[in-house]
């Protein structure tokens, strides 16, 4: 009788692990990004990702040639991060990078640089 | 409550070894006198060095001190360069100086040995220790010696060599390939993911063999992959090994180290034994070793909470850089050890000031490897916060890698280095 249960329980764990492997596993639910942040420090934060490849504070390092940002104009900016976004400007990485950032967020950032000095 | 327990235990086990060290018990450097309080740094890598410049750029009345034994850094992003001729030592070091004097960040070159959180201080190996309000612990990582027991002792390690800090070792590597005479054979031996650095065991065996194609073109390289496949930018690797280096580069999936006969120059493999002229094993890696009471996950890695970068373990302890454990996609290179240095400065400056930290942060990361001396390849991705789990996951659509290696992204990648090391220590 116990070896009996035994083997009775062996395969009802063997059904339940075949009932589940079929099912294939569900897509993780997108991800529930939070709010951005557009406020004063909230902007600064964005905009210091930049600064890897284009320089401190938007100023390039001497002898770099990725483009300088402190001091353009916000609009120059925001358009031609638009036009990354939209992949309708030829690029290596900043089409891939302009993705990751929603409309206010760009604008936010072209605002930051645009008024900071050259 | 029991891994609090737990990594409390750990905590103090770390401290009593450093006092195993011989520390004497001089007088601590003053309690933290400044009006905005004192920041301690411990590493002054991508992750540390950023994050030391940008608390002094958001609150200057803030004191940062930093403590880093080396006297200047070198870089390990194009440190594969040097390994390849294209570039010297001096081309990828650069001096701590412009930190403090522009920053005024106070350097303390000495090793920390111990973190006493009860009378929140830093021990240091020379030093009196540091005492500080917040501390921000960035080690980058160290080796699991361990996984490969011949490799052990000191003498070993300084025959088989790592180079994966780059430093004395990327230039005795370099003298080791050019001793080597022609019709050798370099075998890279690289750990299981997770480890520092995705594409770099890839770019390194790329820069080797251009070395050996143009000035010993007998020579061979075999790349031994714990990994069943090339863990980053696999096809742009792979065509790069079948156009530039049919015949030099052998790549072996699957071939996890298991030890190596250092008087045999052989890597021991699961299967089998491998030869070479020249070897350069990669062990496995986990947070350094001052990191070790904050380890949270697999005996390696440092959870934190992704708005303030504070240890999951113990609170006030700040943590960033390769001993994080990641979010998902998320690499340990310098790019995000750099981004997470200004999202953590970013963090303690507002917990200094009574303010709230960043509650949605962002974190972008670009890894360009060259292939050549002047063909380069990228993988970019964009990670904001999850509010739900608390995860910083990659923004969907955005990120991506190359479309084909092309020498404007080789100049980019040049450029990319001059502007982060400014952006980290300049």
């Amino acid at each position: 009788m116990k070896r009996f249960s035994l083997a009775a329980a062996l395969c009802a764990m063997a059904f339940a692990a075949a009932a589940q492997q079929p099912a294939p596993a569900a897509p993780p639910p997108p991800p529930a990004f939070a709010p951005s942040n557009l406020t004063v420090p909230g902007v600064r934060a964005l905009a210091a990702n930049c600064a890897a490849c284009h320089g401190t504070e938007g100023k390039s390092a001497p002898g770099s040639s990725v483009a300088a940002l402190a001091g353009r104009s916000a609009a120059e900016i925001a358009d031609i991060m638009a036009q990354f976004k939209e992949g309708k400007r030829q690029a290596t990485v900043m089409h891939q990078i302009a993705k990751g950032y929603s409309e206010p967020e760009i604008h936010a950032i072209a605002q930051y640089f645009s008024r900071l000095p050259r | 409550m029991e891994r609090f327990s737990n990594s409390r235990r750990r905590f103090l086990e770390a401290s009593a070894a450093g006092v195993a060290l011989g520390l004497t018990g001089c007088a601590s450097t003053p309690p933290p006198g400044p009006k905005g309080g004192r920041v301690a740094i411990i590493g002054g890598g991508y992750g540390g060095a950023t994050a030391a410049k940008y608390i002094r750029m958001l609150d200057s009345s803030i004191e940062v001190v930093l403590i880093e034994p080396n006297e200047v850094f070198v870089s390990c992003p194009m440190s594969n360069m040097v390994l390849g001729g294209f570039l010297t030592m001096n081309d990828i070091t650069t001096p701590y100086t412009a930190l403090a004097q522009r920053h005024g960040v106070r350097i303390v070159r000495d090793m920390a040995t111990a973190i006493d959180m009860e009378k929140k201080q830093v021990r240091l190996a020379k030093g009196d220790p540091v005492a500080f309000d917040r501390l921000i612990v960035s080690p980058g990582i160290d080796f699991m010696w361990e996984a490969l027991p011949a490799m052990g002792s000191a003498e070993a390690q300084s025959q088989v060599l790592h180079a994966w800090k780059a430093g004395p070792q990327t230039a005795a590597l370099r003298r080791q390939l050019e001793a080597m005479p022609d019709g050798g054979t370099y075998v890279l031996s690289m750990p299981e993911a997770p480890y520092r650095c995705p594409p770099g065991p890839y770019e390194r065996a790329c820069q080797v063999a251009a070395y050996f194609k143009a000035r010993k073109p007998r020579s061979k390289v075999i790349l031994l992959d714990a990994n069943p496949d090339v863990t980053s930018k696999g096809p742009l690797f792979k065509k790069a090994w079948a156009d530039l280096y049919k015949g030099i580069i052998e790549y072996r999936p699957n071939s996890k180290a298991t030890d190596v006969d250092v008087r045999g120059s052989t890597v021991k493999l699961e299967f089998g034994d491998v030869r070479g002229a020249v070897l350069n094993v990669l062990p496995p890696m986990k947070a350094g070793a001052i990191a070790a009471p904050f380890i949270t996950a697999n005996n390696r890695w440092c959870a934190i909470d992704w708005l303030t970068y504070e240890s999951k373990a113990v609170k006030g302890v700040h943590i960033l850089g390769d001993s994080l454990l990641p979010g998902p996609l998320m690499p340990k290179s310098a790019t995000m050890a750099n981004g997470q240095g200004k999202a953590c400065a970013a963090a303690v400056v507002a917990l200094m000031q009574g303010q709230p930290p960043n509650n949605s942060p962002t974190l972008v990361n670009t890894c360009y490897s060259m292939v050549s001396d002047k063909l380069a390849i990228h993988v970019a991705s964009v990670h904001k916060y999850d509010g739900g789990d608390g995860q910083m996951k990659t923004v969907p659509g955005s990120g991506g890698v190359s479309a084909a290696m092309n020498e404007t992204e080789g100049a980019y990648t040049m450029n990319w280095a001059r502007n982060i090391w400014a952006d980290t220590l300049g």
